[in-house]
């Protein structure tokens, strides 16, 4: 794969190509998939290193080929320099102009940059989607909310993945971060959820810091 | 039975919808400004959606003879972006200033931020100085909390109750509710927050004073005929039919007029359909120019 990475940068982001601007970037990070195909991931040791490295704690279980090909093309342009200031640009360029399956990839690699604190406007607003294999981007098998999101918007992310019935053991961190406020939102939520003739999610106690 | 379906987002609806809702009885919608499913990045965005609700939409309605109003509003979800949330706000005056727009609305909390709470505040501000009513989305998550929240704005800010509908309500909500003197809307949906049978549960307990019910039909799993379905459950279950129109008319008829924008000698008469009307030169007829009313 990271053969595929390279000649796409070789031929549409070479040092003698690209001029720094967006648009080819942009074009190099949709047209992943062309280059290494939609299958789930099965990562060669050099590959696995390769984001290793650079994530520790990152859950790549679901992550597709070309989820890591966005990735390994973000990583390579930081090595051709792009860090900082113009690594935030290039990247939120990445997610904002992105199609959902775009969004998925860069919320799933998230963690993984330094600058990843300055993503977290980002990061929150993509929690207000109403697509949810986005949203389980950046919910699940993904250290960035429990390690940057404030309280509040921590709470209202468990609360949304009870609502859409995702399982809460799918996200990282939540035992650590579990507070008062966000035992009493499941409370109540289990309280509606009962006042409705509704059953309430098996694993509610997973959100209730007893 | 007269029907007014207080919440509806047409937008996201086609030619069928409207015919069927027209059979069914459908008089009179309004269809609240909200969010389209995904964030707006532009103020440009709302200035097109706005001026749609108030020209296209209320056109397209009445070619199949149901009379369309709206709300307008920066909705809590996209209240999050400052810098967009600033725009929408200052360009906001010349919409609520026009005919049709019957409150401003939906407004209220999603995520309960400071961000939503400000512009909350602001619209409310802003339709005390139009004299327009409000129409409140209580949130998704945390809802009892939001709701409570909500009433503590309003009064706040010393805005009447009685020109507040707080929508979306549920069994721990309505109680809060009518405890004020807001109005209560109610959003019967296909699998989340109230079906028929519960709703015709609620009626049955605490009456028809200031209930509302309606479909908030939209681009998700949602039923455009939602409210003569929960007139045909509540006549079911034994509801008389002269409370059943006051929930389904009087009282969404009486929130609205509030705005002096609702004629409402006018409002009963389905208005004659006439399809060789053009709105901007288009037509819903698409080349076909037999279709009469």
């Amino acid at each position: 794969m990271l053969t595929a990475v390279e000649r796409v940068l070789a031929d549409s982001l070479g040092p003698e190509r690209w001029d720094g601007s967006h648009s080819p970037l942009l074009v190099a990070y949709a047209t992943a998939p062309q280059h290494v195909g939609r299958d789930a991931l099965f990562l060669s040791p050099a590959d696995l290193d390769a984001l290793r490295s650079a994530a520790p704690g990152i859950g790549f279980e679901r992550w597709t080929r070309d989820d890591a090909a966005r990735a390994l093309l973000l990583i390579a342009i930081r090595k051709r320099g792009r860090t900082g200031d113009a690594f935030v640009s290039d990247a939120l360029e990445c997610f904002e102009q992105g199609d959902a399956r775009e969004q998925q990839s860069w919320l799933r690699a998230i963690a993984l940059w330094p600058e990843a604190k300055a993503f977290l406007p980002t990061a929150i607003d993509a929690c207000r989607t109403n697509i949810i294999p986005v949203f389980e981007a950046l919910a699940c098998e993904n250290p960035y909310p429990s390690e940057h999101f404030p309280d509040r918007n921590f709470n209202q992310m468990v609360l949304k993945a009870m609502f859409n019935s995702i399982a809460l053991a799918r996200i990282l961190g939540l035992p650590a971060r579990r507070n008062a406020e966000l035992s009493r939102m499941a409370r109540d939520y289990a309280a509606e959820r009962t006042a409705a003739g509704r059953t309430v999610p098996s694993d509610i106690d997973l959100a209730i810091k007893e | 039975m007269k029907i007014f379906d207080p919440h509806i987002h047409m937008t996201s609806r086609s030619t069928d919808d409207y015919e069927a809702m027209a059979r069914a009885g459908i008089l009179a919608i309004v269809e609240p400004a909200f969010w389209l499913g995904q964030p707006r990045t532009h103020v440009g965005s709302f200035v097109d959606y706005f001026n749609s609700l108030i020209g296209w939409e209320r056109f397209r309605a009445s070619q199949f003879g149901i009379r369309h109003f709206c709300t307008i509003g920066l909705n809590p979800k996209e209240a999050n972006n400052p810098k967009l949330s600033n725009e929408v706000l200052a360009m906001l005056p010349r919409f609520l200033a026009k005919d049709g727009v019957v409150a401003v609305g939906e407004i209220g909390f999603d995520d309960q931020t400071d961000e939503e709470e400000a512009c909350l505040l602001r619209q409310i501000e802003l339709a005390a100085e139009f004299t327009l009513p409000i129409l409140i989305h209580t949130p998704h998550r945390d809802k009892k909390r939001g709701t409570i929240r909500t009433i503590d704005v309003v009064r706040r800010a010393g805005f009447p109750e009685e020109r507040v509908l707080i929508d979306h309500n549920n069994e721990e909500t309505l109680p809060i509710v009518l405890d004020t003197k807001c109005w209560a809307g109610h959003t019967i949906y296909p699998n989340t927050k109230m079906d028929e049978q519960r709703m015709a549960a609620l009626v049955k307990k605490y009456g028809t004073d200031r209930i509302i019910v309606n479909s908030a039909a939209d681009w998700g799993i949602s039923d455009p005929l939602k409210v003569p379905k929960t007139i045909a459950v509540m006549q079911e279950q034994g509801i008389p039919d002269d409370a059943i129109q006051t929930i389904v008319w009087d009282n969404p008829v009486a929130f609205f007029a509030q705005s002096g924008r609702l004629d409402v000698s006018d409002l009963e008469k389905r208005p004659a359909i006439d399809r060789t009307q053009k709105f901007e030169t288009n037509s819903v007829l698409r080349g076909d120019q037999r279709a009469t009313d």
